[in-house]
C-alpha cells in the first residue's frame, strides 16, 4: 500500500502520522521534561504553604494538610527522559479536613491560549498527554480550569508501579471566550489530595460546567498522596496541545526551555567571587546595582535575595561586606534594580561593582502567574 | 498564585527615588520585594491581605 496525495480527498493510505515528532512548539505546557529547576532542585517538608518551589512553572497548591512531603527533580523517567519531578509523602495525613487540598498545577497566559478558540462554535479540543508512575497503584485527577469564565472540566487517570503515558482529550468548550491578556486564564492541574469541600459533589468526566467546588476531586475510588509514608508519585513529559491525538511529546533544548521559563522567573546565581553587578556609589554606604533580564518578563518582578552577607561591593582595590539588600522601586520588565548597604568606605558616585562573595548569593526576580 | 503567608509588609523608598515598592516578611521569615504593579500577582496577594484587614506600614 503506498501513500496517495489526491486534491479531493487529501491524504489516504497513510496509517500513522504519529511515528515522530511533527514540528516544533506544539507543546503549551512549560518545563514538561522537568529540565529546568532554577529556585531548587528539592525541597523538604512541603505542605504548610503554597508556591514555586522546585522545577520551574510547577505551583503546588497545598491548603490545611497536616501532610507533608518532598518535591524534587530527580533523574528517572521512561526511555527518552532524563529527568522527572518526584514528590514523596514524608508525614501522613489520614485526617482529611474539608479544606485540605494539593494540586500540582501550571497557569498559562490568555494571550498564549487564543488558538484554543474557546468560547466560539469551532473550539478545539485539547489533549493532555504525561508519563506517571507511583510506588502502588493510585487514582488521581487532570484538570482544566478557565479561570475567565470560571468553567471546569476533569477526568481521572490510573497510575500503576511502572512507566505508562496517560493521554486524556478534553473536548472544545463553546462557551466562554478566553480574554487575550497576560494574566491568568487556564490552570492544568493535577489534583493529588482532597477535603470534602473537593470531594463532596459529583464528578463528571469530560464534561465544561461551571466550576464547583464539591466536584472537582470528587471521583469514586480516589487516591490521597498523603494517605501512607510510603506514597510517591513521578510525572515527566507533561504535553497539552491541540486537537484530540496525544502527538509524541515535543522535546525542547535546555536552552530554549530555560528562556521560556524566564518569562516567569529568573535566578542569578553566580559562582564565588563572580560579578552580580555594575554599581555605583549613592552615598559613603549605599551601592546602586542593575542587572539586566535576560528575558523580558511577564509583569515587573518581585526580587528576593539570600543572606545580606553573600554579597560584596568591590571599589578601588577594597572590599565590602553587605549589611542589607533591597530591591530599588526603579525596576520593570526588563531590568532589575537594588541596593546593598555596607557600614562604611564609599564616595559618592564612585564605580564599583557588586559580586558573589561566598558562592551562595542569589537574585531571584519573579513574576509568575 | 503569589504569597499565601504574609506576616507584615511595610513600604519602601530608596533615598534618591520618587516611587515605592513593598517590602513583605511572611510567616516562615522570608523577604519579598514586591512592585506595586497589577500585573504582579505578589502585589494582588497584598492587595487581598489589604482587604482582609490588614494594613501596610508606612515608609520609615
Amino acid at each position: 500500500m503506498s501513500l496517495v496525495l489526491n486534491g479531493t480527498t487529501g491524504i489516504t493510505n497513510l496509517p500513522s502520522i504519529n511515528s515522530g515528532q511533527l514540528g516544533g512548539r506544539r507543546n503549551i505546557v512549560y518545563n514538561g521534561e522537568m529540565k529546568v529547576a532554577q529556585r531548587s532542585t528539592s525541597v523538604t517538608g512541603l505542605g504548610a504553604t503554597s508556591g514555586y518551589f522546585t522545577l520551574d512553572r510547577w505551583f503546588m497548591f497545598l491548603q490545611a494538610t497536616a501532610g507533608r512531603l518532598t518535591m524534587a527533580q530527580v533523574a528517572d523517567g521512561p526511555a527518552g527522559f532524563a529527568n522527572c519531578m518526584k514528590l514523596t509523602t514524608t508525614t501522613a495525613d489520614t485526617s482529611i479536613a474539608a479544606g485540605e487540598r494539593l494540586q500540582l498545577l501550571q497557569v498559562f497566559e490568555g494571550q498564549d491560549l487564543q488558538q484554543l478558540k474557546k468560547g466560539t462554535s469551532s473550539a478545539e479540543a485539547v489533549t493532555v498527554s504525561f508519563y506517571v508512575k507511583a510506588n502502588a497503584a493510585a487514582l488521581y485527577v487532570c484538570e482544566l480550569l478557565d479561570s475567565d469564565g470560571s468553567r471546569m472540566n476533569t477526568q481521572s487517570f490510573a497510575v500503576t508501579t511502572d512507566w505508562n503515558r496517560i493521554e486524556l482529550t478534553f473536548v472544545g468548550d463553546t462557551a466562554s471566550a478566553i480574554v487575550d491578556d497576560n494574566t491568568a486564564s487556564l490552570y492544568l492541574s493535577i489534583w493529588l489530595h482532597g477535603g470534602a469541600t473537593f470531594t463532596g459533589g459529583t464528578f463528571a468526566s469530560n464534561t465544561w460546567a461551571a466550576s464547583t467546588e464539591a466536584n472537582r476531586y470528587a471521583v469514586a475510588n480516589r487516591t490521597s498522596i498523603f494517605d501512607a509514608t510510603s506514597r510517591t508519585f513521578f510525572i515527566t513529559g507533561v504535553q497539552m496541545e491541540l486537537g484530540s491525538k496525544a502527538t509524541e511529546f515535543e522535546s525542547r533544548s535546555f536552552g530554549e526551555e530555560l528562556a521560556l521559563c524566564q518569562r516567569y522567573c529568573f535566578v542569578m546565581a553566580p559562582s564565588t567571587n563572580a560579578s552580580v553587578a555594575p554599581a555605583f556609589a549613592r552615598s559613603t554606604t549605599v551601592a546602586f546595582g542593575i542587572a539586566e533580564l535576560p528575558v523580558t518578563m511577564r509583569a515587573t518582578p518581585s526580587l528576593a535575595f539570600s543572606a545580606n552577607n553573600d554579597f560584596q561591593v568591590q571599589f578601588l582595590g577594597s572590599v565590602a561586606t553587605s549589611t542589607a539588600m533591597a530591591a530599588s522601586p526603579e525596576l520593570h520588565k526588563n531590568m532589575i534594580a537594588f541596593t546593598a548597604t555596607v557600614s562604611s568606605g564609599l564616595t559618592a558616585g564612585q564605580g564599583m561593582y557588586i559580586r558573589d562573595l561566598n558562592g551562595g548569593a542569589t537574585i531571584t526576580a519573579a513574576a509568575e502567574l | 498564585m503569589g504569597i499565601s503567608n504574609i506576616n507584615t509588609c511595610k513600604y519602601f523608598k530608596d533615598s534618591f527615588g520618587s516611587q515605592k515598592n513593598i517590602k513583605v516578611t511572611t510567616t516562615d521569615n522570608k523577604i519579598l520585594w514586591v512592585p506595586m504593579d497589577v500585573e504582579n500577582t505578589d502585589y494582588i496577594d497584598v492587595l487581598a491581605w489589604v482587604d482582609a484587614g490588614n494594613t501596610i506600614e508606612e515608609v520609615d
